[in-house]
């Protein structure tokens, strides 16, 4: 399988202090991310997964270990053509609307004159900012900003998209769109990195997942295959009666199963908190 | 380009604009008269504010011209003379403060000196004349350095000859700042019977003669419309005085009456 | 450099133009130093004799220098901070953008805004001076006085010298502040070299005289390289006031001298910040 990002015994360590004390932030970290699907990196704050991707895109230089993407070297500009990126809790210059951001990162991504307009109109449509992007940055919401900013990622159609906390301060029915967004992304054959500490949102999204905790990846693979480990199965079902209940425990018995225990399953909030207020301005 | 190429090419930039910026430095630096080294060897504070100002020069002088008024009504003379001074250094065309502070060293000082050391009436007058003449000295080189950076050098000769005359009581000293007052382009037209007559008063009375003809008849007599009748007036009596034959005379002018 | 990355450095410093200009300090100093060029006629009350378009004048230059190299410090070390702190940094060189170009894009934007701020001012300078000039002349003649003079061709030959004396400030604290850790450091650290700048000619003057100590002379030369003068720019009397004005080629080896200071500058400053983690 083709990898889209390769990444090989990487160790990062920060100099804390004027006494040159070293923090270990990233230790012997190899991962690969298959390019045409999404690939989800977990973990709790400061686990070093930003500090991971932010090497990967030659933003920090690593102590030790080695990065590519697309098959090139990760500072060179030939890979950074082809990929895009959304940065934790991004920053736009607030003065600009979102169509004059959008054209501003499309020019310095390479796009030309010729076709400048239409890959600013895909990107908008895409992340659903066509009505607000002639608004300026400094007006919008929590989530258009981060909509705004997955539209200029995206917008000089890179292989590529590296997410870092896409969904961070958006309300569920906001996140839930970029989830949609991401797949429609992978739909289009686009390889997407997904940094985030909402699991339930990677768990529906990611094809791939690696877990990291105190810089280290504690666990990697298809989630699939990682949640599907365990022993556990669930049937749902409605109008269970005390009688139906019993005849079902004895078929099960019968078959050679084994009922652990019967319970009534919870809605989360959010499947409730989109229910209800799915089709709001923000979505 | 690499890391080590970037410095390199830094380092020797830094040299080429270090060279280049000697060079510019010797052309520019005569159209900044305010950088004179002698005010700065006075003191270090007034070399770091002239740096500092990059403008502003004019009006931080005529505030500390103002101030110095402060300190002249309270007779300081070290602040009252610094302040005075860093005005000139301030903004050394202007003749105003460089006339003012001749006058106020070479004068009002003296005068405060003397009350300090109990008055006129307590106080010798040898030693009087003896302070007098120190201080106008000290207000001679002020008037001095002003000639040297100001475009017009004449009023501060005359008023350097003034002092030299009256308060230091030498009247060579002050023939021969009349005498480069008269010479310079901006003369008055009594400067060079200042220079004559000093010169005289002072013993040299052939010197005197033979400069002031000369003068005469080379500058006055060209530049003046009328000629300079006065001076020759006062020529003709050097003559008589110095019994110079008929021959030798300024032949007689077909105006001399 | 190729053309790409001609036109990534150009938008890059479109923007941080148009950002520059949008901020609250560049109106105020440009209003202020605007209203204190104008109102400088007024303060002839303190004219002791300089003669009133030379107190114009430097009253003027004054201004343009002292705002002008707040404006340059200020300015270039908050919009980088600015990019920095607020990760937008982060977006931009995740693109194929260069560092080099990122930064000399934020050179160019603000040396743009600088540049827009010499010229308002000179042009209100040049306008009271030119305005007084008129009005006063036909009083010196009368009196029998030589009219004062302005000499417009050297007021803009004055506003290039500015203009490359900012540039070299702004350079100089994107320097600073590439390797700085926080904008204060950089404001400050800016301002003391401004200060070193105003009087490195103490320095070249020293290299001149011939009884100056090995030592000395080593220290003197180290301190002229290191440090622009930035007192050679500061010709605005002999450019126009004085009516034989500057020496020939006196503008242009200053303008030589500062443009090598200005590029060695840069390429400090994007040695420093190649390394730099964003």
């Amino acid at each position: 399988m083709k990898s889209a990002v390769s990444i090989r015994n990487l160790t990062k360590d920060f100099a804390v202090g004027m006494r040159g004390l070293k923090l270990r932030a990233v230790d012997d970290v190899s991962i690969e991310m298959p390019a045409g699907q999404v690939f989800g990196l977990l973990g709790p704050n400061g686990c070093g997964k930003s500090t991971t991707l932010k090497i990967a895109l030659g933003l920090v230089q690593p102590t030790s270990g080695t990065t590519s993407i697309l098959g090139d070297g990760a500072a060179s500009p030939e890979a950074r053509r082809r990929t895009g990126f959304l940065p934790e809790a991004p920053y736009f210059h607030r003065f600009l609307t979102g169509r004059e951001l959008v054209r501003y990162c499309a020019r310095l991504s390479g796009v030309g004159e010729d076709g400048l307009d239409d890959a600013v109109g895909r990107a908008l449509e895409l992340t659903a900012m066509s009505s607000a992007a002639d608004r300026p940055v400094g007006t919008y919401s929590k989530g258009m900003l981060q909509r705004i900013g997955l539209a200029q990622a995206v917008v000089h159609g890179p292989e590529l998209v590296i997410l870092d906390e896409p969904t961070a301060g958006v309300d569920p029915v906001g996140a839930a769109a970029i989830g949609g967004m991401i797949a429609e992304m992978r739909s289009q054959g686009r390889t997407v990195v997904l940094c985030s500490h909402l699991l339930g949102q990677v768990e529906q999204v990611c094809d791939r997942i690696a877990i990291m905790d105190r810089g280290m990846v504690v666990l990697q693979g298809a989630v699939d295959e990682v949640l599907a480990g365990r022993d556990r199965h669930l049937i749902e079902v409605s109008s269970l009666t005390r009688e139906a209940e019993s005849a079902a425990r004895e078929a099960l018995a019968r078959a050679g199963a084994v009922v652990e225990g019967v319970s009534r399953p919870r809605r989360t909030l959010e499947e409730l908190f989109r229910e209800l207020v799915t089709g709001s301005k923000d979505a | 380009m690499s890391a080590w190429a970037t410095w390199t090419a830094s380092a020797a930039l830094l040299i080429a604009a270090g060279s280049a910026s000697d060079r510019s430095w010797a052309a520019v630096r005569p159209c900044i008269p305010e950088l004179g080294a002698r005010q700065l060897e006075l003191s270090a504070g007034q070399g770091v504010l002239l740096g500092v100002l990059g403008g502003l020069r004019t009006l931080v002088a005529d505030v500390s011209w103002l101030r110095s008024y402060v300190l002249w009504e309270r007779k300081e003379e070290a602040g009252c003379e610094a302040l005075m001074r860093l005005a000139c250094t301030l903004d050394p065309h202007a003749r105003y403060f460089w006339e003012q502070t001749g006058f106020a060293v070479g004068l009002d000082m003296a005068n405060w000196e003397i009350r300090r050391r109990g008055g006129y009436a307590r106080v010798s007058k040898e030693v009087q004349d003896h302070v007098f003449a120190a201080y106008a000295r000290k207000g001679i080189a002020v008037l001095e350095e002003g000639a040297r950076t100001s475009r017009n050098r004449a009023p501060f000769l005359i008023v350097a000859g003034q002092l030299a005359e009256m308060k230091v009581r030498d009247q060579r000293m002050a023939a021969t700042y009349y005498r480069a007052a008269a010479e310079s382009e901006d003369a008055p037209w009594y400067a060079a019977r200042f220079a004559a007559r000093t010169a005289w008063e002072a013993g040299d009375r052939a010197q005197a003669y033979a400069w002031y003809r000369d003068h005469w008849s080379s500058v006055l007599r060209v530049r003046h419309e009328d000629r300079a009748p006065d001076d020759l007036a006062e020529l003709r009596m050097m003559e008589d005085a110095l019994g110079v034959p008929a021959m030798r005379r300024i032949p007689r002018q077909p105006w001399e009456r | 450099m190729t053309m790409d990355a001609l036109r990534r450095t150009h938008w890059i410093a479109r923007i941080t133009f148009l950002e520059a200009v949008r901020q609250r300090l560049f109106s105020f100093l440009l209003l202020l130093g605007a209203a204190l060029a104008v109102s400088s006629v007024a303060f002839r009350f303190l004219n002791f004799g300089h003669g009133e378009l030379k107190f114009v004048a430097d009253f003027g230059f004054g201004i343009l220098f002292l705002f002008g190299s707040l404006l340059a410090v200020v300015m270039t070390a908050q919009l980088l901070y600015a990019e920095l702190d607020n990760r937008t940094a982060l977006t931009l060189l995740a693109k194929p953008v260069s560092r080099s170009e990122f930064l000399l894009g934020k050179f160019l934007g603000v040396w743009a805004v600088l540049g827009v701020f010499i010229v308002l001012l000179c042009s209100i300078l040049a306008g009271v001076l030119l305005t007084r000039a008129a009005e006063i002349a036909p009083v010196a003649e009368a009196a029998g006085r030589v009219p004062p003079s302005v000499n417009a061709a050297g007021l803009a030959i004055f506003a290039l010298l500015q203009w490359m004396r900012l540039g070299i400030i702004a350079a100089l604290t994107l320097f600073l502040a590439a390797g700085a850790r926080t904008f204060l450091f950089s404001v400050v650290a800016g301002m003391l070299a401004v200060l070193g700048g105003q009087l490195q000619w103490l320095a070249q003057d020293l290299l001149t005289k011939p009884d100056v100590g090995f030592f000395q002379r080593s220290l003197a030369w180290f301190a002229t390289r290191a440090v622009p003068n930035l007192q050679q720019f500061n010709i605005g009397d002999a450019l126009v006031l004085e009516s034989a004005g500057a020496p020939a080629g006196a503008a242009a080896s200053a303008l030589l001298a500062g443009s090598l200071h200005l590029l060695a500058f840069l390429f400090l400053a994007c040695a420093l910040f190649r390394r730099r983690e964003i």
